[in-house]
This record gives structure tokens, sequence and C-alpha cells, in this order.
């Protein structure tokens, strides 16, 4: 999957779990300044990691700020290969 | 014409041991209660640590027909009834009440039967799962077990649930309503559904190597807050009553305050904080110069620590630095609806036997938690009048005043 392609899944994603203005946010756009807070983006994390078959660490996940982070997050958990429904809570 | 409320028993299990006696030791010696989780398989989740209850510390078949929440409370406050000398033929039965607050309720009971549904495809429960689940059956069982047969409720506010109980029992005594009142807060939440749950919120200590050490308060390097478990009950009871008994008073809850952030569901404000604290001095009839020691929320999350710091800095001003503050939940974790009476009850113990609870695992303060929080040692000392701080998800702060024994 390309950067590009994880990226517009990630966008509707967003738009899906909250009501934002279109092109509200771009790459750099701080999430907490789109009026996403701490609990919406608990609850974007969780639909990505449903979606891609991911667990973003604790750690990782405090440091994404931007649209920009959360592809870059995906793409390195790819990375590492994906996990099954079962065992996605693991570390 | 309104009552002063008194405290004339005290009841505690956690995991820390069960009775007061243990509780307090262990707050005196800043031992930690944090452990693995033994009670049932806990391999496949992130978090395997918590507050637990040991086996040990009660039967198996103890209360056996009820959930382990409603064990626990029935445990506290046979502890507390046994202080205070209640029942006692000279309080007629419907003069005497319980509330017993809680969180999560009866979270046992409801996750085996939804495990038989999806889980294991059987088509039916425990025909006992709503009675034993229901949130008011620890408030029933104890109202039950000792012919309480006056005002009973349970109060259900997040964290704050027993620190709730406990300031409207003690309002409910003020103003004639009941002359006893068995009031506190019970919590058994170490399930899998409740634990994942929690996980999903990222906001627990995970720290499955060094479980005492997990739960870290005000700490620069705090991770989050460790789960637990236990009940705390008080006997609260009007002093002509008390003293009609010739029972020894063993403090008095003599303010309370209340109040909604109204603002956002899981960010604590330390407006609504503030304003609680001030609301219970002010229901005192004190002044913030009276409060010799705060027992701190302090739930080692990031937004906890640094809002209720701000909190005690706006209540108490340039004072905020003198006044001793500690979160005995860096030892018994946070036992969510119970933690409030726990809290209270384990800082008026302390007090009482002249030493102020410390707050363990507090090498490197966060700069932005610049208070006095007793680190590490327990501290010789007492005060007259403390706070105990509780607020809730849901944005719900209570905030109980005690006077101790030398207050009174």
């Amino acid at each position: 999957m390309t950067r590009d392609e994880i990226e517009k899944k990630v966008v509707a994603i967003i738009h899906g779990q909250k009501t934002l203005p279109p092109d509200s946010i771009s790459r750099s756009t701080l999430l907490a300044e789109a009026g996403i807070d701490s609990l919406d983006a608990l609850s974007i994390l969780f639909e990505l990691e449903e979606t891609f078959a991911i667990s973003i660490p604790d750690d990782r996940a405090k440091e994404i700020k931007t649209l920009d982070d959360m592809v870059s997050a995906i793409e390195e958990q790819l990375a590492t290969g994906t996990l099954d429904v079962k065992t996605q809570g693991r570390v | 014409m309104t009552s002063r409320v008194a405290i004339t028993g005290i009841g505690i299990i956690s995991c820390l041991g069960r009775g007061k006696e243990a509780a307090v030791t262990a707050v005196r010696r800043g031992q930690s209660g944090v452990r693995l989780i033994a009670s049932f398989e806990a391999s496949d989740l992130q978090c395997r640590i918590a507050g637990e209850v040991l086996a040990t510390d009660f039967h198996e078949r103890e209360f056996k027909q009820h959930d382990r929440f409603t064990r626990f409370a029935l445990i506290a406050a046979a502890e507390a009834a046994g202080q205070a000398g209640v029942p006692d033929l000279a309080i007629p039965g419907h003069r005497i009440g319980t509330l017993i607050g809680t969180g999560l309720g009866g979270s046992e009971t409801l996750d085996a039967a939804y495990k038989r549904i999806y889980g294991a495809n059987q088509s039916r429960v425990p025909p006992l799962t709503i009675p034993n689940a229901m949130y008011n059956a620890a408030s029933s069982a104890v109202a039950t077990l000792f012919k309480a047969r006056g005002p009973s409720m349970t109060t259900v506010s997040a964290c704050s649930s027993s620190a709730h109980a406990i300031g409207q029992a003690a309002h409910w005594i003020r103003n004639g309503l009941a002359d006893v009142m068995f009031a506190g807060g019970a919590e058994a939440p170490l399930t899998l559904g409740v634990i994942r749950a929690w996980e999903s919120m990222r906001v627990l200590a995970i720290d499955n190597e060094k479980p005492e050490r997990a739960c870290r308060p005000f700490s620069a390097d705090r991770r989050g807050l460790v789960l637990a478990e236990g009940a705390a009950v008080l006997v609260l009871e009007s002093f002509e009553s008390a003293k009609a008994r010739s029972r020894k008073i063993l403090g008095e809850v003599c303010g309370f305050g209340l109040t909604s952030d109204a603002g956002h569901i899981t960010d604590p404000s330390p407006d609504g904080a503030a304003r609680a604290m001030e609301m219970a001095i002010a229901d005192a009839g004190l002044t913030p110069e009276a409060i010799g020691y705060i027992n701190a929320h302090g739930t080692a999350t990031k937004a906890n620590d640094i809002a209720e710091t701000e909190a005690i800095k706006r209540v108490f001003g340039e004072r905020a630095s003198a006044i001793p503050i500690s979160s005995t939940k860096s030892m018994h974790g946070h036992a969510m609806g119970a933690s409030g009476a726990i809290e209270m009850a384990l800082s008026l113990e302390a007090l009482n036997r002249g030493f102020i609870p410390p707050t363990i695992n507090l090498d490197e303060p966060d700069p932005r938690c610049d208070l006095d929080y007793v680190p590490n040692e327990a501290r010789a000392g007492t005060a007259e009048v403390f706070l105990s701080n509780s607020f809730g998800f849901g944005g719900m702060n209570a905030v109980i005043a005690v006077r101790t024994r030398s207050g009174i």
C-alpha cells in the first residue's frame, strides 16, 4: 500500500468519526487545532488499528499530532507485519 | 436543628490487605499492594498488573451468593459495624441507612454472563445475573445484613462515587433523615472486559515487570493509573447518637463539596476541582487556613496530576506549598468507585495515629507538580482537618472535609 493510499483511508476514517468541514485537515494541520480532541483521537486510532490490522503502541500514539504523523505510524506498523484479530491487543 | 456527623466505625478491604490495620500498616511503611493479576488468566492482556485483593484475604465461600464488589462491601461494612457496635438495640432499624457508591457495579457477574452468551454460545445465564450485577446490590446487601431499614441508595459517579456517598450520607444525618449511615464504596472491576476497555483508553500504567513501581503520581515519569479493587465502608452517626451510646468518635465528616466541570468527559478541569474544595471548606464553616492535609485524587495520569496541582494552588494560594499532600493510590492503585472512601478512611486512620501518608514512587517530580507530596516515606505529624479529593470521569467532583480526633 502506498503512502497516498494510506492517507486517503486515514482521511476517510477521520471524517467518518468526526464531522469536520471538507479539506479542514492538511498533512501538517495539528489535529487538536482541527477540533479533534483526545477522545476523538482515541476512537480514530482504534478504527485505524482495526482497518489496517495493526497495533500502535501507547508511546508511539502519544507522539501523533498531525495527519502525516498518523500515516507514518501506520506505515511503520505495516512494515513489521499485520496482526490477526485475535492477537491484535498483544504487545 | 442540624447534627454534627461522627465517624464511629471504619472498615477497609483492598490490595493492602483485609482490615484497616493491614492497610494503614502498609501505608505507614510505604508498601505497594500492586501485583501481577492472579485471580484469572491475564496473560493475553497488555496490562497484567492491578491492585487486586489477595485470594487469601477472604474465604471463597464468604458471601458467595453475591458479586465480588458486594462481597467486598459486606466485608468492609462488617468491620466498621463491629467497631461502631451496630446494630444496637438503642437505634431503631428505620433510623439506620446505607449509601454505598460504585462505578461499575457487578462487572464480574456481567462479564461471566456475556462470556456464556457471546463466547460459549450458550443461551442461558445464571438466574441471579440481574440482582447481582445491579449497581445498588452492595447498598442493598449491607442494609439487609444489618437490618438497616432507613434511607438506602447508591451513588454512581465514576471515581467520585464513594466520596459522593459519604458526603451525601453525612448530609442526610445532618438534616435528620437518619441517625446512622453505612457509607462508602465498593468496586471489583478486574475482569477481562473491563481491563481491555481501559487498555483502549491508553491511560493505564503498563509496567508488568515492576508492578509495585507502576503507579507514580506527580512523578515526571508517571505512565498512568493502575486499576484496583476493594471497598471501604464507614459508620457515620449523629454526635447525639454516638454520645448517647458512649461510642468512641474517630473523626467527623464536617464538609462536603460537589461540582461539575460541565466540560470534557475525561479531561479534568482545575476550575471544577477547585470549586469542589472551596465548597467543602465552606460547608464545614471553615476557611482554607484550617486545612492541614490533602489526600489528593492523584491518579498518576498526565492530565489529572497537573490539573489537581493547579486547583490546589487556586484554592490555597501561596500556602499551597506548605500543605502536605499525598496520593495513597501510589500504594493501593485506583479502586474507581471505592477509591474516595478507601483514601478518606486511610487518611483518617493515619492522621489519628500521628503520621502523614506518603506518595511512593516519587523520585523526580514533574516540574508542573511542584507542591509537597510527602515523597516516598510517611512523615510524623497530623492535621486537625483534612480534605479528601475525588474527581470522576464525566467531570463529577466530590471533596470531603474531615476533622480528625485531634480536631474535635
